[in-house]
């Protein structure tokens, strides 16, 4: 009983605890792959600077047979994947997440990663480090729109409207 | 004794050569070769514009495609035959992650001189001139209202 209680508790341990949640993509594939963290801009050019750019450059995997696939996406609203591998930079990790294909383009979207010996990290990245930024609760009503309360954003919107025509331009004709 | 000491540099240079030859591919191990293109096309969110969940172009997208590129989404270019491209440099800013200058030109036209790399299905853009920008041109607002909210 103690043995089989052990095994259940290592297998839980080593595998997500449910494959890739569905979004509903077009032609959406659930994926689990090992692959090493790499910085796209140095895998495709060479021009690779310290610690993956540290959070400047965007970040993607490079599997074993010598593919490399972009992050497009993390788990959070409109937000990319790039804070979640950034400790993880020249590592190998499990990634868990969807692939999706539309019009002949393959993307992927990153939901949970885990490092060679850890624990599955949900790939909510952004809004955790936005949260620590902007001095709210990660699970908090702000940072879950953090969209709508990010100064940058408001700076943008402010000079060039919602539709980017000017802040004087009708929301809808 | 000559002839010896000649074989020897000569065997020397050749052993330097080769360990310098495989010195440098060592160093580009994983790189792709670029080519040059001329593109004109719309800077678009990739995510929202490759994937189809919503209608992703000109106005109607162009506060989607700035909390997409605030948060960390690549920036993309559409030319206008429909074919998509991730930018990973534009001008002079090496940062592609929410990257003040593409930041600036979100949704607008523009036309580019660049470095195209594909590589495993993926087309990625060094953009080191844009020769053109138009500004916002695609006005698609009126049609497909505000997205993804209607506000």
């Amino acid at each position: 009983m103690r043995l089989s209680i052990a095994i259940l508790a290592a297998v839980l341990a080593s595998h997500p605890l449910m494959a890739a949640e569905s979004w509903g993509l077009p032609n959406e594939e659930a994926a689990t792959f090992s692959a090493k963290v790499v910085d796209m801009q140095c895998a495709l050019t060479g021009d690779c600077p310290k610690d993956c750019g540290d959070g400047r450059r965007q970040l993607g995997f490079l599997t074993g047979d010598g593919k490399l696939i972009l992050a497009m996406k993390n788990a959070d609203p409109f937000a990319g994947a790039s804070r979640d591998l950034l400790p993880f930079c020249g590592q190998t990790v499990t990634a868990d997440g969807l692939f999706a294909t539309n019009e002949g383009v393959r993307v992927f979207a990153l939901q949970r990663i885990k490092p060679a010996k850890g624990q599955w990290i949900a790939a909510n990245g952004f809004v955790r480090a936005w949260a620590k930024t902007n001095k709210v609760a990660a699970d908090g009503e702000q940072a879950a729109e953090w969209f709508r309360h990010d100064p940058t954003v408001a700076a943008l919107i402010a000079i060039g409207g919602k539709l980017g025509l000017g802040p004087d331009a009708p929301p809808k004709e | 004794m000559a002839a010896k000491r000649n074989l020897s540099k000569t065997m020397f240079a050749t052993v330097f050569g080769l360990a310098s030859v495989i010195a440098f591919c060592a160093g580009s191990i994983g790189a792709s070769t670029a080519r040059r293109v001329t593109l004109t096309g719309e800077v678009i969110d990739s995510w929202c514009q490759s994937t189809g969940i919503m209608y992703a172009l000109g106005t109607a997208h162009h506060q989607c495609a700035i909390w997409c590129a605030v948060g960390g989404i690549p920036v993309g270019l559409r030319t206008a035959d429909g074919t998509l491209y991730t930018i990973l440099r534009a001008d002079a800013d090496k940062r592609n992650v929410a990257s003040p200058r593409l930041l600036k030109i979100q949704t607008h036209e523009i036309s580019v001189e660049a470095d195209l790399y594909e590589r495993d299905g993926g087309r990625y853009l060094l953009i080191d001139q844009v020769l053109d920008d138009h500004g916002i041109v695609n006005q698609t607002h009126a049609d497909n209202g505000i997205q993804p909210f209607g506000e």
